[in-house]
């Protein structure tokens, strides 16, 4: 018993240990975050640097007005709606390559680092590239088509890559189970395959999301005639920059820490109705 | 016109009173105002035109206004410099107005993605000063080394670039400024008046320099020359023996650690002032008044070598055709009008027709912002915060004396390839 | 990963002993035959693929052989713009008869390619714990995902806004100095925290780590827990068990997330101006600052060398750990 208690001390300093390294390890990643949380309640005459001068909610009144320059509200729907589109697809075909590559087929090889080359290559080239050809054609590029595209083929290989990891070393043994019992190939992904690899398919989706939010040089030539957000970050650079920024910032901050607790709360409450 | 000056604040009516005054003098431009002032709403549900630029001159009230005035939407994007240069040049079905710059105009126009303006139909071609048509805005002015816009403008219908005044242009004059370097007066202990204090020892470590090889390079070229180390032939056209001489002096400065930092974006400059961490850089003029609006003192030095000039303006896509090409005419002539002219102002910069613009000022603003003159109140900027206290007097005094001394403009190089190579290892040094 | 099977049968706690090959071969077979049809598996991505990367990377490389007219490109081949990149100052002078050093862009690739591998270095240094305290030490999936989100949070506040904030953070006047200046730790603010090399490599760590994160957990969340169980009931010590048993087995998602930092520090370009104050060049600033004067072909031969680099360091890293070969 005495060596139990021992261990399980030692395993308690272990997590203990951890955990603290876990706080730190977000303090650090936060880290630029928090002068962008003091500075979005900066006074009036504040800037987008110390010292304070005065504290007010100005800035964020702000978030709801009308910008100057570009549309922040307009170019922040879009956005989101393309890292959302993004998100589907990036699930959707990094699943599905993923599962074709856990058979050998004729050009596996090749089609592996074509996928990586949609990380490699430089975005404003690609965005070069695509927009000379869409000119010779006659086609006129826009963020919810050509951008779209070009976003999914950055964001695919870090999915794809995500679902590697997760059919690595992937135990067959239930799935084949199924298929002796006579269920249809569907059955076999819906009910077994599916509910192994689901927080697999929820990263590469995140994944997706988070890249095409922020995707700037991609999207230079192809948004077509309405500004993603960081376009529109970047063209209200050339003015002062506001402690308006710094608001809409804390903003998606808390309310992407809201929608985790969100998760939090539905799954524990799904979790319970399951059981 | 001083029934439209009186009116300023009475919006739409006035302005279409004043339109029908001008209908005469251009054929074409009165059937396309006739047609706007008849079925205003069915054009504006019909085609908006599309106006492409900076966060300068592309802002959210500058284009609602014109909207509101000429009857029809003008949809503006804004653009980062980098985004801007691609979309203008790969992309001119993409806009109609190009609310561009001078110094690209050497890779614009020879590419073929802008159409000559025709001058008989801007309705105030007469009132746009010789800044920009001669060069000279005095008859005593030093016109300046570089991509000036005189240089730039003239061209012959076909889009051939020809001396002297022509009917056709490639741009339309408009909002233009000149740069220096911005210091805080706190932390440097004395006024600057040269561009060769850029490299004083006094400043080492504290010091920036615009992250854009075409124009750091010519900040580094004046402070060379001033102190007295190098003359340059011409310091917008440098030869590569120039290059090498200028990228070898600033690749020594950096190895001493002279530099605090380089930056691309007129929000960085700001910055890194109000933040102290530098203090004295290469910088645009509205930033001066940015910082000072953040509780930092700030100047903007006026070097006795003269000041660097940029000026941009509108300019037509080659693929408007029809009533877009007719409606983006309207929107530059409604440029050349003032209002825009007084909204910029109030940002800074200067209009290429004083004569409007004074019209849309108040007589305080225009003391203060093209006289030179100390604030006789407080002024906003074009968003209505007070940006300048009472008494505050403009740094580089009057937009004549400012303009009549520009030492050099912003230019696109011969040797620019070279020029971003050298900058390159200049970066990596 | 057949390096790593070996480690595990060499090591102390043989667990799982090899399943004999004719077994294997069967189930290979088993497998072959089953799940959905490759092509329909692949078709839709292949399509929006060549559509979206394969035709336009296809014109970059014609554009790499274009002529430059300065203010756009004209179809006249030509290889300048190669023997530019690669002899810009010449291989060989014969005057001192000494070879020269190599031009400035393949100094840049160079140097952009070293700092790489440092950044690499620290994210799998700061990351890899994390991976492991939530796969290992945290044990309900629900906190586990949320945890790992609380990660991913900075990555939804536009990354030009983030870069604002920096200098507010580490400048002269930052929250950092402040901080150190009250504890005592430095008497007047340190200019080191902010546009120095130590700033830069912090930013691109703490910018990239999360990717690496992301990948090794799930690699490390799919190891056997009774098998760490009866490896310590056996007594072995943890050293041991992460030695033998959970370090091969997290290395494929070492691997996937080393390739993402790879290949996200060899193109960034943007970084380097907000927190190193633009005193350095990667190879993706000088693609951008070709971009900027129209000089297309010679920004494409940057970007298609910059390509070939990291192609070369991905099929490295796919040498070393084969994360295709245990589907």
């Amino acid at each position: 018993m005495a060596r139990w208690t021992a261990e399980k001390k030692k395993r308690a300093a272990v997590k203990t240990l951890f955990s603290s390294y876990y706080v730190l390890f977000l303090l650090f990643i936060y880290g630029p975050m928090f002068a962008m949380f003091i500075l979005s309640f900066q006074g009036r005459r504040g800037g987008t640097s110390f010292p304070m001068r005065g504290a007010s909610l100005y800035w964020w009144n702000k978030l709801l007005e009308p910008s100057s320059v570009g549309d922040m509200q307009g170019a922040m729907l879009r956005s989101i709606i393309l890292a959302l589109i993004v998100m589907v697809i990036t699930a959707l075909f990094s699943t599905m390559f993923a599962m074709a590559f856990r058979k050998r087929f004729f050009g596996s090889g090749a089609l592996f680092y074509t996928i990586m080359t949609g990380i490699m290559v430089p975005g404003i080239l690609l965005s070069l590239g695509l927009a000379t050809l869409l000119k010779q054609l006659g086609i006129s590029p826009a963020w919810w088509s050509t951008g779209l595209g070009v976003h999914v083929v950055w964001t695919l290989p870090f999915g794809f890559l995500v679902m590697m990891a997760v059919f690595n070393r992937f135990d067959s043994g239930l799935e084949e189970a199924a298929r002796d019992m006579g269920a249809s190939e569907w059955t076999v992904f819906t009910e077994v395959t599916l509910p192994l690899i689901t927080p697999g398919i929820v990263a590469a989706g995140l994944f997706g999301f988070t890249l095409s939010y922020d995707e700037f040089a991609r999207t230079t030539l192809l948004a077509g005639e309405y500004n993603t957000l960081p376009l529109d970050i970047n063209a209200s650079m050339t003015q002062r920059i506001r402690p308006t920024l710094f608001a809409l910032g804390t903003a998606s901050t808390l309310f992407s820490l809201l929608m985790i607790g969100l998760f939090l709360l539905v799954y524990t409450v799904l979790a319970k109705r399951t059981r | 016109m001083k029934t439209k000056h009186e009116d300023k604040s009475g919006g739409t009516q006035s302005k279409r009173i004043h339109r029908r005054e001008f209908l005469g003098t251009s054929a074409r431009a009165a059937a396309a105002g006739a047609a706007i002032t008849a079925f205003p709403a069915i054009v504006r549900a019909a085609d908006p035109i599309r106006s492409v630029g900076l966060g300068v001159s592309v802002i959210n009230e500058i284009q609602a206004q014109a909207s509101r005035d000429l009857g029809f939407t003008v949809r503006g994007q804004a653009l980062g410099y980098g985004a801007m240069f691609g979309k203008m040049l790969n992309q001119n079905d993409q806009y109609e107005v190009a609310e561009g710059y001078y110094n690209d105009m050497d890779v614009m126009w020879p590419a073929g993605v802008w159409q000559p303006i025709d001058t008989q139909r801007i309705r105030d071609w007469d009132k746009v000063t010789d800044l920009s048509k001669t060069g000279r805005l005095t008859p005593e002015s030093n016109p300046g080394q570089g991509d000036a816009p005189f240089r730039h403008l003239w061209v012959d219908e076909n889009g051939k670039y020809v001396e002297g005044p022509s009917r056709y242009v490639t741009m339309v004059p408009g909002w233009h400024n000149a740069d220096s370097l911005g210091y805080n007066p706190d932390d440097t202990g004395r006024p600057i008046e040269s561009w060769a204090e850029l490299f004083s020892e006094d400043f080492k470590g504290a010091v920036a320099l615009l992250n854009v090889p075409q124009i750091g390079v010519m900040d580094a070229a004046l402070a060379v020359e001033g102190l007295g180390a190098y003359q340059f032939k011409d310091k917008g056209n440098m030869t590569r023996e120039e290059i090498d001489f200028l990228i070898d002096f600033l690749i020594a400065k950096k190895e001493e650690g002279h530099f605090r930092a380089f930056w691309e974006t007129f929000g960085q400059s700001v910055n890194l002032m109000v933040s102290g961490e530098v203090v004295l850089e290469s910088m645009w003029s509205p930033a001066v008044t940015a910082i000072k609006a953040e509780g930092v003192p700030c100047v903007y030095a006026s070097p006795k070598e003269g000041m660097r000039g940029w000026h941009g303006g509108c300019s037509i896509s080659a693929r408007a055709t029809g009533k877009a090409l007719d409606q983006a005419y309207e929107y530059i002539n409604w440029w050349l009008d003032g209002w825009a002219g007084a909204f910029v102002a109030r940002q800074g910069y200067y209009m290429s027709v004083p004569e409007n613009v004074k019209k849309h000022l108040e007589p305080d603003e225009w003391d203060f912002w093209y006289e030179g003159k100390p604030a006789a109140k407080e002024l906003p900027d074009p968003f209505g915060t007070i940006i300048v206290e009472k008494g505050e007097v403009r740094d580089g005094g009057s937009y004549w004396d400012r303009f009549s001394n520009i030492a050099v403009w912003n230019s696109l190089m011969d040797e620019n390839d070279y020029l971003v190579k050298r900058w390159t290892e200049f970066l990596s040094a | 990963m057949e390096r790593a099977i070996e480690t595990r049968h060499r090591g102390l706690i043989g667990v799982q002993p090899a399943p004999p090959e004719a077994v294997v071969e069967t189930a290979q077979r088993v497998r072959r035959e089953a799940g959905f049809p490759v092509g329909w598996l692949i078709a839709p991505g292949v399509a929006w693929l060549i559509l979206f990367l394969v035709v336009p990377l296809a014109s970059i490389i014609v554009f790499s052989f274009w002529t430059s007219t300065g203010h756009g490109m004209t179809p006249d081949p030509t290889l300048r713009y190669y023997h530019e990149y690669f002899s810009s100052e010449g291989f060989f002078d014969p005057e001192s008869k000494k070879f020269l050093e190599p031009g400035i862009f393949i100094r840049t690739l160079w140097s952009t390619f070293r700092f790489t591998l440092t950044v690499m270095f620290f994210c799998l240094l700061l990351g890899y714990p994390i991976a492991y305290f939530l796969a290992m030490q945290v044990h309900s999936f629900k906190w586990q995902m949320a945890l790992f989100l609380l990660c991913m949070v900075p990555f939804w506040t536009s990354y030009l806004i983030r870069a604002v904030a920096w200098l507010p953070m580490l400048g002269r006047r930052g929250l950092l100095n402040d901080f150190l200046m009250s504890i005592g730790v430095i008497d007047k603010p340190s200019t080191v925290l902010l546009y120095s090399e130590f700033s830069y490599t912090m930013a691109l760590v703490q910018l990239y780590v999360v990717l690496c994160v992301g990948p090794i957990f799930f690699s490390l969340a799919k190891i056997d827990k009774d098998i760490l169980e009866a490896a310590r009931d056996m007594g072995a010590t943890s050293f041991q068990t992460f030695r033998e048993i959970v370090a091969p087995l997290s290395l494929p998602g070492v691997a996937i997330g080393m390739i993402f930092i790879f290949v996200m520090i060899m193109g960034e370009f943007a970084t380097a101006v907000v927190v190193y104050g633009g005193k350095t060049t990667t190879v993706g600033t000088v693609i951008l600052n070709y971009y900027a004067v129209a000089n297309y072909p010679f920004a494409a031969v940057n970007a298609l060398m910059l390509m070939i680099a990291m192609m070369i360091g991905v099929v490295i890293i796919l040498r070393i750990v084969d994360i295709r070969s245990q589907l």
